[in-house]
Order: structure tokens, then sequence, then C-alpha cells
């Protein structure tokens, strides 16, 4: 009975997932528009996109872009529900690495040369998300003592205390995530690179409709897990919030950077704090 | 009739072998491997442990002989090879050889008392069901290639007789070194290996393949001597050739490290470790087969199956935090190294000893959760790797090259081959397949072990990218054509469609396999019936993940096919298409192709830049074990 109940509440994160990114997603919008001094379109706007994009025909230059974004979406979703039922981290970090794996396959599979760069850019965007993820689960357990997401609940004091540097790596994952500036390498959401819209450029339709939705779900786990880090009271919902503000704010003032800094800069210096971090838990 | 099963794995191959050497007619020899394939399949399948202590002994008296017979005759053979070559070090290194092992077996072992003559446990069973049932698809397979090959190359006198007499006498030998529990046997069927591995590198007998099968047998060779000298310490210590026996009686004695940390340093070199890859990658000159027998099935996991064999005497130790260091800087290293790599052999090669580096790390953490790990790690990697090597050797007989580039866009040109060869590079990356279980166990027993845990996240965040990206680049077509499997022989087809089932079901029954093979190595560890793998710190949800898998795809091909029936578009070129695929309209109206490579980095990743030093901190690393071994 119980375990139905775990189940039946871990499926039920799901629309709520989708309907919180698409909020965030305008939220976004909005909020970079008035930091251009625009009026921005209203929140709701994100959701009528999708369903535009979902009423569209299907059009494909390959069977993988069929096949990409129903497998990314399933897996953005699962890790989301993993997560909800308190699952281990690193099942959870495995199963959302399917959706990009999947993400990139159509991509190059498509033939466009555009796709096929981005798709390269993507591998190594998910190389530092990946890394860093994995060492703030090495975290979660030297702090905790087990990669379970239940772990982090009920601990007397936040993570962030003893994860600081961590939470900076997790901050930099965010916005590599995210799409944002310096790191939208490799389809970001506005005119600012020379891919078209790199990965994205041939999905279309109901495709890349269904990719939208993949992305939400997984900036949805990208802020839970970073909601672990502070996984008492309201700082639940503050932190994450915190974070995605500041990487707004960031993708509006920094500048678009090559994927070389992105490697050697930003990533290095978070794989360094992140290391230093779970030394010092370990000394 | 189980005690008799480990002699038939070993004598059967030996004389089918004989068979193929004497047999000049293609359908007779093609009759014998398939024979042989199937006995041993099945005969490995009927073998269970544990056998009864005295399982064979009435045939001691006669194997003993035939053993140190069989060492000497090798070692002269190897002394023969290495003057004929003119290749000092072979004949030095053989020269030591044969001096310590008369020295042993005239003065030293002549005390040994009488033991079980095989080892009949899960990690046996595992590495003789790997050896017979992947190196079988993988002989079946060679029948046509070879064909191929012959074709191809036009020797005067075809040289398959041989070939396939060598192939089999290997699955003979790799059967004999996971079955017996004599150390003394142990070193003649790891030279017998190292022999088969030089015939079989060098068989297309050109001067490259030449050079390589040399190099293969002076570093093999060198681990022979290192073997030789570990066994010598470890009879020292304990006075016995008892494998099982050693591995306890040595734990926690001080003075044995030392031997067995030159027994990993040996099984480092069977095992391509670095610094020993030169001979692996080098093996890439012979036929596929081979590279998918030496790389994926056999030869190296000798290696790791010495290093997991005698784990358990060594963990703990500082030689042993050595040992970890070791495997996970090969892994890593390894694997950046793959990055920089356009051949795709050799993306194979290196993906191969950093995944093997991998399960060296395992054995010196050597915690139940870790051996588990390694076991299921050599299942899979052997079932998806060797499938990976027979789609690549497949496709270049093809097209003729083994360039990542030239190979673009396979799956239109070569459907079959080139989707299964997709399918096998994403078992090795994506869950729910066996390597991210296997791996996912390597997560939460190195938790522990600071610096292994960032060398881990390194290495498999670069093992995905590479992956990957080859998996991306066999699709890319930009052609929109149904799904027509090109016309191949049934003996090429068989074994690709049975291990690209096999990959996939096999880690549907991990859970079963975890129970069948490792409960005894890993009591504390418990797998539950529900289909939920269990560890202390965490669990993985196989069932759930492979009943969502399976929804997925099967809503994908939904999509997909509902996407096949509608409009067909082309990619986005930034001008108008031309109307050939991949072409836009250039200057003077001309079509011009829209050519975009995949980065390999090579300025970053490249051999060149980081071969000397990769090799120096892995020299390192070896030092650092041998000096933990002596320090008080």
């Amino acid at each position: 009975m119980e375990v139905m109940l775990t189940a039946g509440l871990s499926l039920a994160t799901l629309p709520v997932a989708i309907l919180l990114g698409g909020l965030l997603s305008g939220i976004d919008r909005r909020l970079t528009a008035r930091l251009q001094s625009r009026q921005g379109p209203p929140l709701s706007q994100p959701f009528f996109d999708v369903l535009k994009l979902l009423a569209k025909e299907r059009v494909v230059t390959n069977p993988w872009q069929a096949f990409a974004p129903v497998t990314a979406l399933g897996s953005a979703a699962l890790a989301l529900v993993l997560f909800a039922a308190q699952g281990d981290l690193l099942v959870i970090l495995f199963v959302h690495l399917v959706g990009g794996v999947f993400l990139v396959l159509g991509a190059l599979a498509s033939g466009s040369p555009y796709s096929q760069i981005a798709g390269q850019r993507e591998l190594w965007q998910m190389f530092c998300c990946e890394t860093l993820l994995f060492l703030i689960a090495g975290g979660l357990y030297l702090s905790t003592g087990s990669f379970r997401v239940s772990g982090a609940t009920g601990l007397p004091a936040p993570l962030l205390f003893r994860l600081p540097l961590l939470f900076a790596a997790f901050v930099f994952a965010l916005t590599v995530k995210m799409r944002k500036s310096p790191f939208d390498l490799a389809g970001c959401q506005h005119a600012h690179q020379e891919l078209v819209r790199g990965v994205y450029t041939e999905y279309v339709g109901p495709h890349l409709g269904l990719l939208e939705i993949a992305h939400w779900l997984e900036v949805v786990l990208y802020l839970a897990v970073g909601s672990l880090f502070w996984a008492t009271g309201w700082g639940m919902v503050l932190l994450p919030l915190a974070a995605f503000l500041a990487v707004i704010v960031l993708d509006n003032i920094a500048a678009r950077l090559t994927w070389r800094w992105m490697l050697g800069r930003g990533w290095g210096v978070a794989f360094v704090l992140a290391a230093v971090n779970l030394f010092w838990l370990k000394g | 009739m189980s005690d008799a099963i480990p002699l038939v794995l070993i004598i059967v191959p030996f004389f089918a072998s004989l068979l193929c050497l004497l047999s000049r007619s293609t359908v007779c020899r093609s009759f014998i491997v398939i024979a042989t394939a199937a006995m041993l399949a099945v005969s490995s399948l009927l073998l269970q442990g544990p056998l009864a202590p005295d399982a064979g002994l009435q045939w001691a008296g006669l194997i003993d002989p035939l053993i140190i017979g069989g060492d000497f005759l090798l070692l002269a053979i190897m002394f023969v090879l290495g003057c004929r070559y003119r290749h000092l070090l072979i004949v030095l290194l053989t020269l030591c050889q044969l001096g310590l092992l008369s020295f042993l077996e005239f003065f030293v072992f002549v005390e040994e008392q009488g033991h079980a003559l095989w080892q009949v446990d899960g990690l046996s069973l595992t590495l003789v069901r790997v050896v017979c049932i992947v190196g079988g698809f993988i002989c079946l397979h060679a029948i046509p290639y070879m064909q191929a090959h012959e074709n191809h190359l036009l020797p005067a006198r075809s040289r398959q007789p041989r070939f396939f007499a060598v192939l089999l006498l290997f699955l003979g030998a790799m059967n004999g070194l996971a079955l017996t529990n004599d150390l003394a046997h142990f070193y003649f069927f790891f030279e017998l290996t190292t022999l088969c591995s030089f015939l079989l590198i060098g068989h297309d007998r050109s001067e490259e393949a030449t050079a390589n099968a040399l190099t293969a047998l002076w570093m093999n060779g060198a681990g022979g001597l290192l073997l030789l000298l570990a066994v010598w310490g470890l009879f020292r210590q304990s006075a016995q050739l008892d494998m099982n026996g050693l591995v306890a009686a040595v734990a926690g004695n001080q003075a044995a490290l030392l031997p067995l940390t030159l027994l990993m340093a040996a099984a480092f070199s069977k095992s391509a470790q670095l610094p020993w890859q030169r001979w692996l990658l080098g093996a890439m000159v012979a036929p596929a087969p081979v590279s998918a027998l030496l790389h994926s099935s056999t030869m190296v996991k000798a290696g790791v199956y010495l290093a997991l064999r005698f784990a358990p005497a060594f963990a703990g130790t500082l030689p042993a935090r050595g040992l970890i260091l070791a495997g996970g800087f090969t892994f890593v290293a390894a694997a950046a190294l793959a990055i920089s790599q356009r051949n795709a052999k050799k993306v194979l090669a290196y993906s191969t000893i950093s995944n093997l580096g991998l399960i060296f790390a395992c054995a010196g953490i050597g915690s139940p959760a870790a051996l588990a790990a390694a076991v299921l790690l050599i299942i899979f990697h052997a079932v998806s790797k060797g499938l990976l090597f027979l789609c690549i050797g497949t496709a270049e007989q093809q097209v003729k090259s083994r360039d990542v580039e030239v190979l673009r866009g396979l799956c239109a040109r070569m459907p079959l081959t080139g989707m299964v060869a997709v399918l096998a590079a994403l078992t090795l990356v994506v869950p729910p397949f066996g390597m991210l279980l296997g791996k996912w166990l390597v997560f939460e027993a190195a938790a522990d072990h600071f610096l292994f845990y960032l060398l881990l996240v390194l290495g498999s965040s670069l093992t995905l990218l590479f992956w990957v990206r080859l998996a991306g680049t066999l699709l890319a077509s930009g052609e929109l054509a149904g799904f027509r499997p090109e016309k191949q022989p049934f003996l090429s087809r068989f074994p690709l469609v049975a291990l690209a089932g096999g990959a996939v079901l096999l880690a549907l029954t991990a859970p079963l396999l975890h129970n069948r093979l490792l409960a005894p190595l890993s009591a504390q560890f418990a797998a539950g019936g529900s289909g939920v793998l269990s560890t202390a710190a965490g669990s993985f949800p196989l069932a759930l993940l492979f009943a969502v898998a399976g929804c997925a795809g099967l809503l994908a091909m939904i999509g997909v096919s509902r996407a096949m029936a509608g409009r067909k578009g082309a990619a986005y070129l930034a001008g108008a298409n031309a109307g050939l695929p991949g072409h836009f309209v250039g200057p003077m109206n001309r079509p011009v192709r829209a050519v975009a490579e995949n980065s390999y980095l090579v300025p970053l990743f490249g051999e060149e830049r980081w071969n000397l030093w990769v090799n120096l901190a892995a020299g390192g690393l070896l030092l650092f074990m041998l000096g933990g071994a002596l320090w008080k």
C-alpha cells in the first residue's frame, strides 16, 4: 500500500513539474525582457508556443529525429519521478543522461552541418554537467553515507554549509544546462550563436515541442538537485530559485564565450572547486 | 559427468585445432569450427561448480609432465622466434624464463603437495562462458570473414588452416587458464595465449603485422617472466601451487606482498594496461576476428582474471591502493586518448584498455560490491565490445577503411551492421544496459576512495562522449530510407544478431546472473528478487528502468513510423537545397556538398602530446605499487 502511495505521489509530480518548468521558462523570458527594457510575453506564453508546435506537421530528414524526442522526454520524466520517489541520485543522473544522448544522436543523424557541430559541442556541455553532478552525488554520499535522495532530507543543518564549493559548481552546471550565456554554445533560444539553433536546428513541429517539454523537466530536475543543498523548510524553494535568478541575470550581463573557455576556465575551475570540497569532507 | 567437462573444454579445442591444421578443404574446416564452437558453448553451460576436490585427480600424473613439457616447448619456440627475427629482447626474456623455469621445476616445486586440479567458481565460470560463447560466435563470424579476407589479399597458399587452428588453440588455452587451480599450469596457459596472440597478430605477414606481433610477444614475454617470479615468490611463502589455497594462505602476509604485486604487474601487461598499451594498439593490424577475440573476450581478460583471483589476498594493502589509482588512471587516460582517434578500431582498443583499467581498480578495492561489479563488467564488456569489433570488421571489408569519417553514415549503406553497431555502442553507455549497471556498482564501491572517485567521474564522462560521437557518426546519413538489411552471409549475420540480442537480454537477467555467479563472492550484497539491485548506499531499479525503456522505445518507434509516412524534409544548409542529399546551390548554380567532420581535438588529446607523459605516469604508479610492497 505504501509503495503504491509513493509511486502515485511520484507520478503526480510529473504534471506539476511540467507546469513549473513552463512557468519558469515564462519567468525567464519576462525577466530577460525587462532587463533588456522590453515588455516581454505573458507568463503563459511558453505553453502556447509548445501547444502550437505539437499541433504542427511532422517533418524529418532522418528517422532518428522522430525517435530522439520521445526518449529524451521519457528519460527526463523518469529521472524526475525517481527523484520524487527519493531514489538513488546516481541512477537518476544516469537516466537523465539518456535524454542528452538521444538528443545528440538525432542531431548528428540529421546530416546538417549546423547540427553536427552543435552536437559535438552539446557532448562537451553534457561532459561539463555530468562530471559536476556526479561530484555532487559524491558530496551527498560523503556527508550522509548514502547516494539516496532521502539521505539529504531530514538533516539537522542544511548541506550548503558543508558543500559550499559544490554549490558553486552546481550553479555553473545549471548555467550550462539552461543554455545561458556565457555557455549558450549548442542550442540557445536567442540569436546569439552562429549555428542557427544548434542541436535543435533540424527538429521541427511536434518533435521540437516534445524536446522543449523535456528541457523544462531537465531544468526542474536540476533545480531539485539544487534544493538538496538546503533540504529543510523554505530554503528548499528559495535556494534553487535564487540560483535560477542568478543564472538569468548572468545571462544578460555576460557575453557568449567559446567552448574552449567553457572547458578550460569554466569547467576546470568548477571541477577543482568541487574536488576541493570533497577533499574537505574526506579530511 | 561434470568432472570431465573441464578437460573437455580444454582438450576438444586442442584436437579441433589439430584437425583444422590438417584439413585443406574449406567445407571440412568450417564444419570443424562450427562443431567445436557449438560443443564449447554447450559444455560451458553444462559446467556447474563447485566440483569435488578430487575431480580429475586420476589424470594428474599424466597432465603434470605434459604441461612441463609444453612449457619448455613454448619457450623453445619463442626463443627460436626471437633468434629468427633477431629480437634481442625476446631472446633475453625467453632465456631468463627458461633458466628460472628449469630451476623451479627441478629444484623448487618438487616438494609440492597434491591438490585440487580444477577451480570452478563464479569467477572462472564467468570467464569460461565468455570465452566459449562470445569466442565461439567470433569464430563463426571468422569463417566468411577470412574467406573474403583471402579473396582480397590472395596469398599463394591459403593460410586459413593455420589461422583457424590458432584461433581454436587460443580458446582451449583460455579455458585452461580459467579452470586450472595450479599456478604452474596457469603459467603454461598464460604463455600459450602469448604465443597464439603472436601468431594471430602476425597472420597477414606484412611488415607492420610482423613488427606489431613481435611487440606483443616481448611485452607479454615480460609479463610471463614477472608471473614466473611471482609464482616463485608465492611458493616460497606457503610452499604450494594450489591457487585457492595460496589466496587464503598469503592473505595478510607482508612478505607475500612483493610477489602479489609482481603478479599484478604481469596481469597489467597481459591486459595491455598503461604503460603496456602498445601491443594492443598494434594488434589492430590483424583481421577483425582476431581483434575481437584478443580485445573483448579472451587475451586481455586473462589479466583481469588473474588480478581478481588474487584480489582477496591483496585488499587493503598499500599496493592495492596503488592498483586502484593505476586502474583509475588507465580508465581516464585511455578514454581521453580515445577521443582523439579517427581510426574506429583504435577507438575500440583504447576503450577496451580503459574499461579493463576500471576492472583492475575494482580488484584493488576488493570489497564484495567491487568484485561483483568487476565480474558484471567482464561479461557485458565482452559481449558489447566483441559485437562492435565484428561490426567494424564487417563494415571495413565493404568500405575498405576503418576511418570514422569514411564510416560516416554507415547505417544508410549497411543498415543491419550499422544499426547493430549503434546498439552495441549504446549498450556500453546507456542505462538500463549491463555496462551501466556495472558502472553504477563501481560508483557505489568507489565512493570511499576519494581520488579514484574523481578519476571514475572523469573517465565515465569521457567514455560517454566518444561512444555517442561514434554512434552518431555511423547514423549521420541525412537520408530518409526504410530499414532494408543488406545482403550478407548467414555466418556473418548470425553472430551479429545473436550477440546484439545477448547484449540486451543479458542486462535484463543481471539480477539472476548476480545471484547465480556472485552470491558466494558477495554475501553482504543483496539482490532483490523484484528486479532491484541494492547496496548499503543505494539501489538500482533495473526492472523499472527496463519497463520504461521498453515503453519509451515502443512509443518512439510509433513516432518514427508516423514521421516516415509523412512529408520528408531536407537539412537546412543556409542556402537553397540542390535536390541531392546534403548539397546546396552554390556559386554558378552548381551544387556544393556541405561537409562537417567530427572534432577530434587532436591538439588537446592527441597521442603525440600525451604518450610520453601518460607512460611516465603509469610507470610511476607501477613503481609505486612495487615500492608499496616493500614498504614496511
